[in-house]
């Protein structure tokens, strides 16, 4: 079953066309990606698919109901955590996560223990009864997240929920989201942090210039997209060996310090034994030798930079 | 809990503090017993319709009406830190229509403004008990002026917040505008005896309708002035409501 059922979703201001007709499915008790350079239409969607503000063309369809037609049912059933802080300056953390439960209609006593929860998951509770405003900028990033989870919710929207985290609330973030998946919760999260993607999302869908260009697993864009691997050599002394390699078929020189060479191929086994040879035949010797995978953020900059062309 | 209680519940808590409250008490204290003594040199006693008015009695009364209108600066103010703070998309992305923020915001301003009006005849009774005449027209003429006033007034206030960006913007024309709704009305002295120009735009001045009708109220005098007064603070009330609600529902997101 699906979640999220986008079909040719479109957002214009004026001449400027911010999303432009895409398509998205999006599954239950999946964690989806939604990738993107700046601009690129990403905060947009978020929008349109909260509700907040209503496309100019195509169908949504949220949780199994018209988001056109139907806003404030949708609104009901899912949490979002907006790119921008929200917070009331005057409240202090403990106040705020109750308050917020209160508009959502929790009932008092199952308010009183998931603000106990939530303020020792999110490492709030030294703080709770500081307020808002006396906060840093990663604190209150956490008990805005930590706020939406106040509620029960089927679908959950974090826009880049981790700006401003240092590594380990970060982590812990993720990992308390994680923990949400498990229980049946579905989430459409954006990220510019390729390896939060990676860590988190089980599909990912790429989104540049308005329009989605590519979709599918991690694993699998790395598949159709990062087939070509990164061999790095490092060599005892000083040569030029960039000519020496030129002649090798699917092998392309990347950097060239003549100390350090790295070069990409698709091919990379035959590609690397071709290089061994040409040094091992011109008496070169190799003090080091790696070859790395395609990490989904090359991936991610060559989709968008091909995207682009 | 209905949407809008929640809501309201939300804007009381946000909105009042200790500070808040004592300030919102002492400040026409301040007025009624040192402005209201020490000009009683200068005005003694002050004609109201078919009686005559200790001054302290008659600032008491004004007071009222200046109370309601500072105290639904609140509005505004939530508008204002709601879109400055993020809490209004937020809210918007919730179980709530953007219908039921505006609502709770009126209902926030009239409890506010309803319970400013109480403290305000509380504190400023004594000095005014003695000419007050209870008929049938005294409450219900004081809690409508309550209501209208603080809607038009916390309309004001929400349409200003809807129209500027910056905080500094915000709190110049909000407290240009209030100095001159506070100053240029019958709140503090009456329009008879007042340069007729001045005595002119105190009736471009929707506070003097406020305070004439609390006033009409509380000292149970009621002419056809103050039926005019009723209709045009009513309908005042509703327009600029009306107007607020349009330009908050149109705020791009």
């Amino acid at each position: 079953m699906y979640c999220i059922e986008v079909k040719s979703l479109s957002k214009s201001y004026g001449d400027f066309v911010a999303v432009d007709g895409i398509d998205l499915k999006v599954e239950q008790g999946k964690i989806f990606g939604f990738l993107g350079p700046n601009g690129a239409g990403k905060t947009t969607t978020m929008k349109m698919l909260t509700t907040l503000i209503p496309p100019n063309g195509g169908e949504m369809n949220i949780l199994g109901i018209d988001g056109i037609k139907s806003p404030l049912e949708i609104r009901k059933k899912i949490g979002v955590v907006l790119q921008q802080p929200s917070y009331e300056p005057t409240l202090s953390v403990e106040k705020s996560l109750e308050k917020y439960g209160m508009m959502w209609n929790v009932e008092k006593k199952i308010r009183k223990d998931r603000v106990e929860e939530l303020l020792f998951a999110f490492d709030l509770a030294d703080i709770r009864k500081k307020k808002n405003d006396d906060l840093s900028i990663g604190q209150r990033r956490r008990v805005q997240v930590a706020r939406e989870f106040m509620h029960d919710m089927e679908l959950l929207f974090l826009d880049e929920p981790t700006v401003g985290l240092d590594p380990s609330a970060r982590r812990g973030l993720l990992d308390y989201v994680k923990g949400k998946v498990k229980d049946g919760l579905t989430i459409f999260f954006t990220t510019h942090i390729l390896e939060e993607a990676e860590y988190l999302c089980d599909d990912i869908a790429i989104i540049n210039r308005g329009k989605i260009i590519a979709v599918d697993t991690p694993g699998e864009l790395k598949n159709k997209f990062g087939r070509e691997k990164t061999i790095k050599i490092h060599i005892s002394e000083q040569k030029e060996i960039s000519s020496l390699l030129s002649c090798i078929p699917d092998c392309t020189i990347e950097y060239d310090s003549g100390v350090v060479i790295t070069v990409r191929s698709s091919q990379s086994e035959q590609v690397l034994q071709d290089i061994l040879k040409i040094l091992a035949s011109n008496h070169i010797p190799v003090e080091d030798l790696s070859v790395v995978p395609t990490s989904l953020e090359e991936i991610f900059l060559s989709v968008v930079k091909n995207s682009n062309a | 809990m209905h949407e809008i209680i929640r809501l309201v519940n939300r804007n009381l808590t946000i909105s009042l503090n200790m500070g808040f409250v004592i300030w919102q008490i002492i400040f026409p204290l301040i007025y009624i017993f040192v402005a209201g003594f020490a000009y009683t040199a200068l005005i003694h006693q002050v004609p109201f319709g078919n009686k005559t008015l200790d001054y302290p009695a008659f600032i008491a009364t004004g007071m009222i009406g200046f109370n309601i209108m500072n105290s639904t600066l609140i509005s505004g103010i939530i508008i204002w830190n709601d879109r400055r703070h993020g809490m209004f998309e937020q809210i918007l992305v919730g179980p709530f229509t953007r219908a039921q923020y505006i609502l709770s915001n009126v209902y926030t301003i009239g409890i506010i403004g309803l319970v400013s009006a109480a403290m305000i005849t509380a504190v400023g009774y004594p000095l005014f008990f003695k000419q007050v005449e209870f008929n049938a027209l005294t409450i219900p003429l004081v809690v409508f002026a309550s209501i209208s006033g603080s809607i038009l007034f916390g309309s004001i206030a929400s349409i200003i917040s809807t129209r500027l960006k910056s905080s500094e913007g915000f709190n110049v024309v909000i407290n240009t505008v209030f100095l001159f709704f506070a100053f240029v009305s019958t709140a503090f002295y009456p329009a008879q005896g007042a340069p007729p120009i001045l005595s002119t735009a105190f009736y471009f001045n929707p506070l003097t309708y406020l305070v004439d009708i609390v006033r009409a109220g509380i000292f149970g005098y009621f002419n056809g002035l103050v039926a005019t007064e009723m209709v045009i603070l009513g309908v005042g009330a509703v327009v600029l409501f009306l107007v607020a609600t349009k330009l908050l529902s149109k705020l791009e997101l």
